[in-house]
């Protein structure tokens, strides 16, 4: 267990930017993603605000209909197989390899694996079931299948890349990419593979954000400036985004053998389950706190040594909630007071996404020397007691980071991001 | 606190011409075949569905043809899936009906081009 694990490409696209360099701005500067949103044309709908993808239009369900920014190539044969959001997960895959000074070349041979995670398309499910229930299941998009169901990015991407080392989708609702991050680091840890890709992408429509609407979930709010506030007394409920993120990581001696650019380091991660309820948190955010304790462990850092925590925090009055009772459990009772915040006040919930996104977040942060802030957080919630939740970004570049994510089930995860000696 | 950039809209997209993103000469060669059924310009759409849907990957540089004794499968690079796609979008188009049996008796392009003429005349209002 000594192999060490290097980030060394990052690709983007969010609500609050397609690249790096714009992420790290909209992070620095707290602009968000938020605008007025209408998910299917009725006006009856309470959910008035999301944060979109800017520059893609992949609204309908024939790729012919799509597009996307020209300076990324997607050939026919692969585009046919993506979702919408395999759209996103194809073009932040092209900048995270160019990121790191790869070719498709160099992912050949069996030593790069891929790990991603979605919840699949709905909409698109909900599309192709309907044209062939239609037609007796005699037609239908024959690509139906592979560009809907979960799994749906690492099918496409594979293929696509010629990836032949280990290939496979994790689904545990908004931990999934955390735990495709959290695996991949144990895949080069094992000597199993030298370089691992993880990714992690959703749509943003109706058919994936809007059955959370009857949970009580997301935000009613119809103020952008307002509807997605982590930790706040007035929250309400989260935010829907959509969008990928790719994070590329390689074993220690690669990277140093290929001059690679190095934005963090993965010295450790943990999980945890609740074992309490199918959709909500522990009250006490027993499972988080457990997470956040194996990581540290395994990661052989104490509380007093993180700089900087980014928070699942949601938005949720419920999540929130927990998460602050097991943070406080975990660092203020040991005497630590991190900076924490959450990035969702600018970027909104990416669900099965918002583990790498913010594990993306945390390397540029160490990378490019900044903490980010807790966006529209006005009056902390009374369980935030004692926590340390600046309001704007600072330029103070965190050492130690720990990135926390928790999932339906109560599958919570965290990682743990050093700056590269 | 500020959006980054205007948002993408609307949600829910017109409804398109499955051609309307093929060059303006084939939509035209579609348009004339409607209206006059020369077997040209359903030839024409042919070539070009055919041409939209084969794999970028078996292109050689500059080919833009595909002559009638070309293989789907074996010269042009097609899988069994691209050439399902290619009879969903002909059915689509001209609203036919192709069974599986008929679509697996078809192997070169000029088949192809043979069997839709049949089809699509034997569809078309006497």
């Amino acid at each position: 267990m000594s192999r060490e694990v290097f980030i060394t490409g990052l690709g983007f696209i969010t609500s609050i930017g397609n690249d790096t360099a714009a992420v790290t701005a909209s992070l620095r500067e707290g602009r968000h993603g938020m605008v007025p949103w209408d998910y299917c044309g009725n006006p009856n709908v309470p959910i008035k605000v999301a944060a979109p993808v800017r520059d893609f239009v992949v609204d309908s369900p024939s790729w012919r209909d799509w597009t996307w920014p020209a300076r990324y190539d997607i050939p026919r044969e692969t585009l046919r197989g993506l979702a919408p959001h395999g759209v996103y997960a194809f073009c932040a895959m092209e900048q995270a390899l160019a990121d790191a000074g790869l070719t498709h070349a160099d992912l050949a041979g069996g030593g790069t694996g891929l790990f991603c995670a979605s919840a699949g398309s709905a909409f698109m499910l909900h599309h192709n079931l309907a044209q062939a229930r239609a037609s007796n299941f005699e037609r239908g998009n024959p690509m139906g299948v592979v560009s809907s169901i979960a799994g749906t990015l690492n099918f496409n991407l594979a293929a696509h890349y010629g990836i032949t080392g280990a290939v496979t989708g994790f689904v545990s609702a908004c931990a999934s990419s955390s735990h495709a991050l959290g695996y991949a680091i144990d895949e080069i840890r094992l000597g199993r593979q030298e370089r691992m890709i993880v990714v992690g992408a959703e749509e943003l429509n109706a058919d994936t954000l809007l059955p959370f609407a009857p949970m009580r979930a997301l935000s009613t709010n119809p103020d952008p400036a307002t509807a997605s506030r982590p930790f706040d007394t007035a929250r309400d409920g989260f935010v829907g985004t959509g969008g990928a993120t790719v994070i590329i990581v390689e074993e220690a001696s690669l990277a140093r053998k290929r001059s690679a650019r190095v934005y963090a380091e993965l010295i450790g991660w943990g999980q945890a389950s609740d074992g309490h309820s199918v959709a909500t948190s522990h009250p006490d955010g027993a499972g988080l706190r457990e997470a956040m304790r194996r990581a540290l462990r395994d990661a052989e850092v104490t509380p007093e040594q993180i700089d900087y925590v980014n928070a699942h925090a949601t938005s949720t009055p419920i999540g929130d909630r927990a998460e602050a009772l097991a943070l406080r459990a975990v660092f203020t009772e040991a005497g630590a007071h991190p900076v924490i915040s959450s990035t969702k006040g600018l970027t909104g919930h990416g669900l099965s996404m918002a583990g790498a996104m913010e594990a993306g977040f945390c390397a540029l942060a160490i990378h490019e020397g900044f903490t980010p802030g807790n966006a529209h957080l006005h009056t902390p919630d009374p369980t935030c007691e004692g926590l340390n939740l600046p309001h704007q970004s600072e330029s103070a570049r965190p050492a130690l980071v720990l990135n926390n994510s928790s999932g339906f089930g109560g599958s919570n995860v965290c990682h743990i991001l050093r700056r590269p000696c | 606190m500020s959006e980054t950039s205007p948002p993408q809209h609307p949600p829910s997209p017109p409804a398109r011409s499955p051609l309307a993103k093929f060059p303006s000469a084939v939509r035209a060669a579609h348009d004339r075949f409607l209206n006059s059924g020369d077997i040209a310009d359903l030839d024409t759409v042919v070539i070009a569905v055919v041409l939209d849907h084969q794999p970028t990957h078996a292109k050689k540089s500059g080919e833009i043809t595909a002559p009638d004794t070309a293989r789907l499968i074996a010269d042009l690079g097609f899988d069994s899936l691209a050439l399902a796609e290619i009879v969903f979008f002909l059915e689509d188009l001209y609203k036919v009906t192709i069974t599986n049996e008929e679509l697996m008796s078809i192997t070169t392009v000029g088949e192809l081009r043979a069997f839709v003429r049949a089809k699509v005349i034997a569809a078309r209002p006497a």
